[in-house]
């Protein structure tokens, strides 16, 4: 009588997820569709200025105000999606990937290999992040793209190890052992029987990680590590602002509003591929 | 385990209480003590003031506007020179001053400033600071009682204006530049701890020689942040503010607030970089292109709207309030004029992206500018957009490393700041600081024969109106060949709380906290 | 355990050689010469003379390894220059900054534990339920905020309008620490009440708390016996990596409120290039994370019996 009970639950929270998880793709697709057309989308030139229309409040004319330079803001927003998701993006795609396949490889072969890119990694993450990014910036020159790779560079050992681990766990399971005894060779042993199961909770990890990729990006931009002017990006645009709060708070609650907006987005969608993926709710699967 | 868990939530409880109990916020007047903060965001490393020391790069700013030191005469906001340490300075023959000490003055630790001490201070200001040995061109000296006589390598016809900047506060050279650097001045107010891109302690100067100081205790914030100070003038935690963003002015203009304000000759200018090893040399030397960048900056658009009318367009390096600042003229903001002159000179747009292109060579500029002066950043956006209407890109690299990377001449094309150009009332500074050969920060590397001509002339002309004339004729010559451009004078202001009294502007820029402050 | 320790201690030096033979590459190609750098304004005229002998002086004439084992050398005698700027001892510096930063960790840390661990477990026991979602958003929200937009709110808040809290440090006091304290905190709780609540939740799910509940043992008793003893693991680990990182200073934060600490100095550095100041602030950093790994791991140790019994690999 009991079981039965609890399977029904189970089942009903199953579906309640997948809900869940469908109805988060589909924001997350409409996101990623906005922001891939913002230029078309956007009703104004969001780099034309117009010194007669500065710092004018929303309005049907402009739906979000105008910057101190009379620049459409809304069309700022929009366009500035496309630097600071897109960015966001790429900077968790790359950490993940390099992440995982160094992460794999170190805890499948293990050994010196294993040893010094643990070091390599622990060099990384003791690092401070800004003394990288100055460096970087000093040598390449400020940007967007300079930030992402300062953060990439420190950023990506958190995956190598979340893979590592979870290859360990996996190397040691009775499925790989039958398998390595049915004269799977290596390649095939990760390929087939490895990377297919840590990819759940990187995933995870991933997801997660947007929205504190995008504050990070965000906050180098504040420190002038960033994006350049007058590049649209939320986290510049959000520092230039500021000084506004009090006097002109659309100039700062606009792009505010967007990247709230954006890393809820991705973490809700996150948590709910980690319930998901979660072996406890998948009991009636 | 459960001791664990029981520390941890009494330390939690502690804690939570602490935080909801420290919650006063009178302010600091103990035992019936004046005290006055003031915050600053132009007080750090950045505009190398990272200390006091009159003798150390720029620090002697702060040295004389927080009232450490004095200068032996004083500016006027006419430009006019004033009595102040000296009684009088009486020029002898060309190359020789002799300067009466007053002789109530004494220094902060109640040493009595003669003669002997200013010319120790002096000599050693010469032998440590280049800028400036450079201007005062002191030869030698000789003291004698309050009598200090100097004379120069060559005329200096302003040397009393040169004694006025801040470098020449006089210092006790006995004390020298101590360790912690608290110098010992002569002003109401005496240094207890200097920690640089954070404060200034002062207290009350006992020993003052020009009347009784009000305040009893001083404490100048470094703020950096613009939003900080004026949340922290808002809260009363400062009880004035110098270099707020004007985009927060709107927050005090109510009867709790007050405003001193005065018309500097503070200008946002630019200097094009000619050194030849520049790669965007070939750019930057071609007369056109610098036309059109004079051309294609908004000037009146940036006063009105983004210096929210705080200030006023420039044509030369000066004022026109200044008899030297008169009679120049250059070109105004004309899109299509711009258009036209680049145009001609072969600069077109061949791929369609809206930037030209000549031989092969994108017509694209690297402006450097920095972001302790708040709007020179928007002056850097602004003009961004508008060269870029006229087909010249603009990247733009707003650091607070600026003037390193401002003498390494392969990293920018065009350099902008906002100095104070006639604060010593007198032409020759500007010149001899930014267009000479022999120019310390002339990082754009430029040389005109006419130019140097005239400044030799400048240098024996004792005539205030000969030197105006020359002046402009030198200002003219810049801003022909365009390499210097000109945009907007401030309007400089500093806000305070409704019960400060005896803080006031000033055209040089150089005087802040006298003995004359008072808050009730 | 000891040798463990002692083993994990040793890893430490090649790390620390590491790093700061990799800051000190990079400044040195970022950088401008320290030389035209420091005489700049404090002598006068400069001559190539000049600039050859000071070269000479400070061994810059030498080969990048040369220098770097020189100032290796120095450093382990106590010597760690001076800064660019200032032109006091970095060592001193660095040591002033210390206390503001400390402070900021320690309140910023108590009031994440305040914060996270009740609303967190409160979340995980009505799970699903209206309180669950309300604390759920509340913690959304908190992470969505970069951390200078709180502070401002926090300002405008707390110092302008209830004029509780000074906007500017005044020193290193309780009263000054509360708001960028606060900034932090926040931002700490809304990710570690998700965490607590996960573990909770996961605890709560095992069969001894069924068990628990069979034998009429008072649900409270449980939740503190057990529960939370068992997710005082994951707590710790957290709470401890976030003192590492605190103590590295928090950059942004501290600028804004005029914290004078670690973190502040290293944007100023930063800024200014002052790379002696910067290469200190790197050797600081690594210290922290390689020492906070080491504690994690041992509380781990002391905490989680089966891997103190060596019943599982590490």
């Amino acid at each position: 009588m009991k079981d039965t009970v609890t399977v029904r639950v189970q089942k009903v929270k199953k579906s309640g997820i997948k809900t869940r998880l469908i109805f988060f793709l589909i924001l997350v697709a409409i996101l990623l569709l906005v922001t891939l057309f913002a230029n078309q989308i956007a009703p104004y030139d969001p780099y034309a200025q117009d010194l007669s229309r500065s710092m004018l409040p929303p309005s049907p004319e402009h739906w979000m105000g105008t910057d101190r330079y009379g620049r459409d803001l809304f069309s700022r927003v929009l366009v500035g999606a496309q630097t600071s998701i897109f960015a966001t993006l790429a900077l968790v795609g790359v950490i993940s990937l390099f992440g995982t396949v160094v992460g794999t490889l170190c805890g499948y072969y293990g050994g010196a290999l294993d040893s010094v890119v643990m070091r390599i990694s622990d060099v990384c993450l003791a690092f401070p992040g800004l003394v990288f990014a100055l460096a970087i910036a000093a040598l390449l020159g400020g940007g967007v793209s300079n930030a992402v790779l300062a953060l990439a560079v420190i950023s990506w050992p958190k995956y190598a190890r979340v893979a590592r681990s979870q290859t360990l766990a996996l190397k040691n399971s009775s499925f790989v052992a039958a398998a390595r005894l049915s004269g799977s060779t290596s390649g095939q042993m990760i390929l087939r029987h490895i990377l297919p199961n840590i990819l759940g909770p990187i995933l995870v990890t991933a997801m997660l990680d947007i929205g504190t990729m995008m504050m990070e990006l965000a906050g180098l931009s504040f420190l002038g590590l960033g994006a350049q002017p007058p590049t649209a990006e939320w986290g510049n645009m959000m520092s230039g602002g500021r000084s506004m709060l009090q006097t002109y708070p659309w100039l700062v609650l606009s792009p505010g509003f967007a990247i709230f907006l954006t890393v809820v987005i991705f973490n809700l969608l996150g948590d709910t591929v980690r319930d998901y993926m979660d072996p406890k709710n998948s009991r009636a699967r | 385990m459960k001791k664990i868990l029981a520390l941890l939530l009494a330390l939690c409880m502690v804690l939570g209480l602490a935080a909801c109990g420290s919650g006063s916020n009178a302010p600091a007047a103990s035992g019936g003590k004046k005290t006055f903060v003031f915050g600053d965001t132009t007080f750090n490393a950045e505009n190398e003031e990272p200390d006091i020391n009159p003798h150390y790069a720029y620090s002697g700013w702060p040295c004389i506007r927080y009232g450490v030191g004095e200068t032996l005469m004083k500016i006027a906001d006419d430009g006019s020179l004033q009595p102040w340490l000296a009684e009088s300075a009486t020029n002898i023959n060309e190359t020789s001053w002799e300067i009466m000490i007053k002789d109530a003055v004494c220094f902060s630790n109640g040493k009595k400033c003669d003669a002997a001490a200013v010319k120790a201070c002096l000599e050693h200001l010469i032998e440590v600071h280049e800028r400036a040995a450079d201007n005062l061109k002191i030869a030698s000296m000789e003291a004698d009682g309050q009598k200090l006589t100097i004379v120069t390598s060559e005329p200096n016809p302003i040397l009393m204006n040169y004694l006025s900047e801040a470098y020449g506060c006089i210092i006790d050279m006995e004390v020298g530049i101590p360790e912690n650097g608290c110098v010992v001045g002569t002003g109401p107010y005496v240094a207890t701890e200097v920690v640089t891109d954070d404060h200034v302690s002062l207290v009350k100067n006992t020993n003052y020689w020009d009347g009784e100081v009000h305040i009893d205790e001083i404490t100048v914030r470094t703020i950096s942040d613009g939003d900080t100070l004026a949340m922290a003038l808002q809260s009363g935690e400062i009880d004035a503010a110098y270099g707020m963003a004007y985009a927060s002015y709107p927050l005090f203009e109510n009867d709790n607030y007050k405003f001193t304000s005065i018309q500097t000759s503070r200008c946002f200018w630019g200097m094009v970089n000619l050194h030849v090893e520049n790669p965007g040399y070939a750019i930057m030397s071609d007369p056109a292109v610098r036309k059109a960048i004079a051309l294609g900056i908004n000037k009146q658009g940036f006063v009105d709207v983004l210096l929210n009318g705080y200030g006023y367009t420039a044509t030369g390096a000066f004022p026109d309030s200044f008899a030297f600042g008169q009679g120049v003229n250059t070109v105004s903001y004309d899109p299509a004029q711009a258009k036209a002159v680049l145009e001609q000179a072969g600069w077109v747009d061949t791929d369609g992206d809206g930037i030209r292109e000549k031989d092969g060579q994108k017509l694209s500029i690297r402006w450097l500018t920095y972001p302790s002066r708040q709007e020179l950043p928007l002056l850097a956006e602004s003009a961004q957009a508008t060269l870029k209407e006229i087909g010249i890109e603009v990247q733009i690299n707003s650091t607070k490393d600026h003037n390193s990377i401002r003498k390494d001449p392969t990293q920018w094309d065009i350099w902008v700041s906002a100095n104070v150009n006639a604060g010593l009332g007198d032409p020759a500074n500007f010149f001899d600081t930014y267009c000479l050969d022999a120019s310390i920060k002339n990082s754009g590397g430029h040389h005109s024969d006419r130019l140097e001509k005239l400044a030799v002339q400048l240098r024996g002309t004792f005539d205030p109106a000969a030197r105006a004339k020359i002046a402009v004729e030198m200002q003219q010559e810049l801003l022909d060949d365009n390499s210097y451009i000109f945009c907007s004078f401030l309007r400089m202001s500093m806000i305070m709380q409704k019960g400060v009294t005896g803080l006031e502007a000033h055209t040089c820029d150089f005087y802040e906290l006298t003995a004359a402050l008072d808050i009730n | 355990m000891k040798h463990y320790a002692v083993k994990r201690l040793l890893q430490l030096i090649p790390i620390l050689l590491a790093i700061t033979f990799l800051s000190y590459g990079m400044m040195r190609i970022a950088g401008s010469d320290v030389v035209e750098q420091k005489m700049e304004n404090t002598s006068g005229t400069v001559s190539q003379e000049m600039i050859d002998s000071a070269r000479e002086e400070l061994g810059l004439d030498k080969p990048f390894v040369v220098q770097y084992f020189t100032w290796l050398g120095n450093l382990l005698r106590g010597d760690m220059g001076t800064s660019y700027v200032s032109n006091k001892p970095v060592f001193s510096t660095f040591v002033s900054k210390l206390p503001a930063t400390l402070l900021l960790t320690l309140v910023s840390i108590f009031l994440t534990v305040l914060i996270s661990i009740p609303l967190g477990i409160w979340s995980a026991v009505k799970q699903n339920r209206a309180t669950d979602y309300v604390i759920r958003t509340a913690s959304f929200i908190g992470n969505s905020l970069p951390n200078f937009f709180v502070s401002l709110l926090l300002m405008y808040l707390f110092a302008i309008r209830l004029n509780w809290f000074p906007v500017i440090s005044r020193g290193v006091s309780l009263q000054s620490v509360a708001l960028p304290a606060l900034t932090l905190a926040i931002a700490m709780s809304a990710k570690y009440l998700r965490q607590v609540r996960a573990t909770v939740l996961d605890e709560l799910s095992k069969d001894y708390v069924l068990g628990a509940k069979a034998r009429g043992v008072k649900f409270s008793t449980t939740m503190i016996r057990s529960v939370m003893k068992a997710s005082l693991v994951t707590i710790i680990t957290l709470l401890t990596l976030s003192i590492g990182s605190l103590l590295g200073g928090t950059a942004i934060v501290e600028s804004i409120f005029m914290w004078d600490g670690v973190g502040k100095m290293a944007v100023d550095a930063i800024n200014m290039r002052d790379y002696p100041i910067i290469q200190a602030y790197v050797m600081w950093m690594a210290i922290i994370y390689v020492v906070f790994n080491l504690i994690t791991d041992l509380s781990y140790r002391f905490l989680d019996p089966r891997i103190r019994l060596g019943g599982i690999e590490q």
